[in-house]
């Protein structure tokens, strides 16, 4: 039997969806979960999960928030959920699946297309998506400063009367 | 003593055949004290008609268009329920799910909101594990964080949302439970979810692609942190949003956010009288996941 990893990167009602197709797509595997906290209830329900892994965070799966009962946990694949068509918007949950020793790592989507996708496209990724975060940051850095003068001439404004 | 009332409060708009299975579905429920409100925002395929002609029980409000969410609004005014339970136009409880949660409610008096497990219609029978019949008492409770609730199957204690000021009609769409949400926590009430009490959802991918749910999504969760957080928190936090909206535009060469974000501080006055910051502990406990108003697009 081999072992299956889905990050719980998506909500409940698109992973009902999804559930068939990973299952008729990775015959022979066993299927576990990882998901926050508040979704280890609701993951109980699913019959063919096998195990449920609480993520440790209250924020978003990111590379430097590792999971500690993954230590020296291999699998066979990782299926990243992703809420639209191309996965953009996941890098972080990508880049977390780094962290995960796996054979082969894949994306599923909100249409229960799953596809393959390799760490050095990951990490291709990673690099582009650095370029951006640092023309967002600068753009950021003008932005908030008018913003923080906007924002404190408007708090007055719209702060409710008691 | 006699079971307390609940009101069912439903939005339409332009979803004829949903509307019908969902009412339908609303007759099997094993609580039978229940008003339906269905309030339809101006639809123009025929589902005010189709709910005068087939569901004579139903109370129908018709709004002259799509007034977004204020329409809910207008229903939950009208509801005379101790309990509210809201909808969507493609949802529906489960049928034991209004009986557990007045059972919920009434056991627990500081319980403001039952957050229904709200379940992929199409799927979620297949793949499930328990029969819904078996009640089950455990929350899905997690002691660190504070959670919100989904709008397509929710249970309100009514006069807590009517303190609440029910939703943000200024919103018109999308984050608007959320920033109830900020407020029900405040005013010392709790949200929780019981996973015996479920909703059907027509979970539809089909119009994921859309403008609308970026750009909403986006401005409303400037909306959010500038009317529900503590000035330090709502600057560092309208700071990181910034940076998203910029980032993201970059990665899906699109410029929805960047739109969102204007509009935001451009129709800033719509939110006149209406900042309350919450407790700051609060503020920090309630996940707030703002990221994923990213990643609806492409």
């Amino acid at each position: 039997m081999q072992e299956l990893l889905i990050i719980r990167s998506a909500g409940f009602q698109q992973l009902d969806k999804n559930l068939s197709e990973i299952i008729r797509r990775f015959p022979n595997h066993r299927i576990s979960l990882l998901t926050h906290e508040h979704g280890v209830q609701p993951a109980r329900k699913y019959k063919d999960i096998d195990r449920i892994y609480v993520y440790p965070y209250t924020e978003g799966f990111h590379a430097r928030r590792k999971v500690p009962d993954f230590k020296g946990k291999p699998f066979d694949a990782v299926i990243v959920l992703v809420s639209n068509l191309s996965g953009s918007g996941f890098s972080n949950v990508m880049r977390f699946s780094l962290t995960i020793r796996a054979k082969r790592r894949y994306i599923c989507n909100l249409v229960s297309e799953i596809r393959e996708v390799t760490a050095a496209g990951i990490r291709m990724k990673h690099v582009l998506n650095v370029c951006f975060a640092g023309l967002a940051g600068c753009a950021t850095v003008i932005a908030a400063l008018f913003a923080t003068a906007f924002l404190l001439v408007q708090w007055k404004r719209i702060a409710k009367k008691e | 003593m006699k079971d307390p009332l609940v009101s069912i409060v439903m939005l339409c708009w332009n979803r004829r055949d949903d509307v019908r299975e969902s009412l339908s579905r609303i007759r099997e429920s094993t609580y039978s004290n229940v008003e339906i409100i269905a309030v339809d925002n101006g639809s123009t395929d025929g589902t005010p008609q189709m709910i005068e002609e087939n569901f004579p029980e139903v109370r129908l409000l018709r709004m002259p268009e799509n007034i977004g969410i204020a329409a809910y609004n207008a229903g939950f005014e009208q509801a005379k329920g101790k309990y509210i339970v809201i909808l969507d136009d493609d949802s529906f409880p489960e049928k034991h799910a209004i009986e557990r949660m007045v059972r919920r409610f009434e056991a627990d008096p500081r319980l403001g909101v039952v957050a229904f497990d709200v379940r992929n219609y199409y799927n979620y029978d297949d793949i499930k594990n328990v029969d819904e019949m078996v009640d089950n008492s455990s929350t899905v409770a997690n002691h660190r964080y504070y959670m919100s609730f989904n709008g397509a199957g929710a249970g309100v204690r009514a006069d807590v949302f009517r303190q609440a000021g029910y939703y943000p009609e200024e919103f018109f769409l999308y984050n608007n439970e959320l920033d109830t949400a900020f407020r029900i926590w405040d005013a010392g009430y709790t949200i929780q979810s019981f996973p015996d009490i479920v909703g059907y959802h027509k979970y539809s991918p089909v119009n994921r692609g859309s403008w609308r749910a970026p750009f909403y999504y986006t401005r409303n969760a400037f909306w959010v942190i500038w009317k529900n957080y503590p000035a330090q928190q709502a600057l560092k936090h309208t700071a990181e949003l910034i940076f998203r909206c910029f980032y993201h535009s970059f990665e899906q060469r699109t410029w929805i956010y960047l739109r969102a974000m204007a509009s935001a501080f451009a129709l800033i006055g719509k939110l006149r009288g209406k900042r309350k910051p919450v407790d700051p502990d609060i503020a920090r406990r309630l996940r707030a996941p703002i990221n994923i108003n990213f990643t609806f697009y492409r």
